[in-house]
């Protein structure tokens, strides 16, 4: 069976509204991964659901750094 | 008058045996997702079971209800003997192996939506009122037979092999369960009830899932014109069969006979 990959799950209540990230599911492929996160957070009435996989989120920046620094300080 | 009373009953016993059909097929499909919550290939599958298994049963409950003008719902859930349960014949014994449950989820769940959509513009308002909510909850049950037939499919030859034949299995039943064009299905759609029954319906069906066969390899046109030797269509399945003792004892819920309320 092929591997799994994290895909990062964000929905929203209401149109317009920002998207919250809501949480993760493993799944092997797009399409599982759709049906996985729709039943494992179906406990909401979502507007709208959309998944991820967690290596396609393209990092814009991040403070690691500056935050280790200062914690170091 | 009697023109009227008589149409009145042809379709009112038409609609309450189909709603049976459906209420009976969905506990049961119900009780299988249920029997794999635990025990699934992974996690996140279990959960999807366990979701299906909740939405079937509400269906189930909705259904039932729509029966108590005519008949002791509290009978139909509780006090039932096998040979009377109306449920597609493929439910009548637990899945031997997740092969099985898949070809379930992909095809059972489809031909019970394909026949709710038969009935969106219903001439019987109660299930008009509810059908359009039954379809939207369960859109995402065959998406995950689906998803799980194709992964099974691609995943090597002995995978590709158990899945296509218990996709072939499966579907001969599924495909029989829409009955041949009797008296019944007739009615059915003459008194409005359904858009159409019968081998109309199957032929939808048959090109709903047609993708998926033509993945596996299986051919749809040889269930296109079932043997209907032995088949009781008001209970739409091979007369004289019924589910097994276990299964019985689980749907009527037998070992907590001493909690039922009136």
């Amino acid at each position: 069976m092929q591997s799994r990959s994290v895909y990062e799950v964000f929905a929203r209540k209401n149109r317009g509204e920002p998207l919250r990230h809501i949480g993760t599911v493993s799944a092997p492929d797009d399409e599982l991964a759709r049906v996985y996160a729709f039943s494992t957070y179906d406990e909401e009435k979502w507007f709208d659901m959309f998944v991820t996989p967690r290596d396609r989120l393209v990092e814009v920046f991040n403070r690691r750094d500056v935050i280790a620094a200062q914690e170091g300080a | 008058m009697s023109q009227t009373a008589t149409t009145t009953t042809v379709r009112e016993t038409a609609v309450h045996d189909l709603i049976l059909v459906l209420a009976d097929s969905k506990r049961l499909l119900g009780m299988r997702y249920a029997e794999w919550i635990l025990g699934a290939p992974e996690l996140e599958t279990g959960i999807a079971c366990a979701s299906m298994a909740q939405d079937e049963w509400g269906h189930g409950r909705l259904l039932y209800a729509l029966l108590k003008e005519v008949t002791d719902v509290d009978r139909l859930e509780h006090g039932r003997e096998a040979h009377e349960y109306r449920n597609i014949e493929v439910l009548d014994h637990a899945p031997a192996d997740w092969f099985d449950v898949v070809a379930i989820n992909a095809l059972v769940d489809q031909a019970l939506t394909v026949q709710l959509e038969a009935l969106t513009d219903s001439s019987y308002a109660p299930l008009k009122q509810r059908v359009a909510k039954l379809i939207e909850e369960e859109r995402f049950h065959s998406a995950h037979g689906v998803a799980w037939l194709k992964r099974l499919a691609a995943a090597g030859d002995e995978s590709r092999d158990r899945i296509r034949n218990a996709v072939t299995q499966t579907l001969a039943v599924t495909a029989r369960w829409f009955g041949p064009d009797s008296d019944d299905a007739r009615a059915l759609v003459e008194t409005g009830v359904a858009a159409a029954a019968g081998s109309a319906l199957r032929q939808r069906y048959l090109d709903r899932v047609q993708p998926l066969l033509h993945l596996l390899g299986v051919d749809a046109a040889a269930c296109a014109n079932p043997d209907f030797a032995g088949f009781d269509p008001v209970a739409r399945r091979t007369a004289g069969s019924a589910p097994d003792a276990a299964t019985i004892t689980r749907i009527r819920g037998d070992k907590n006979r001493m909690f039922l309320m009136d």
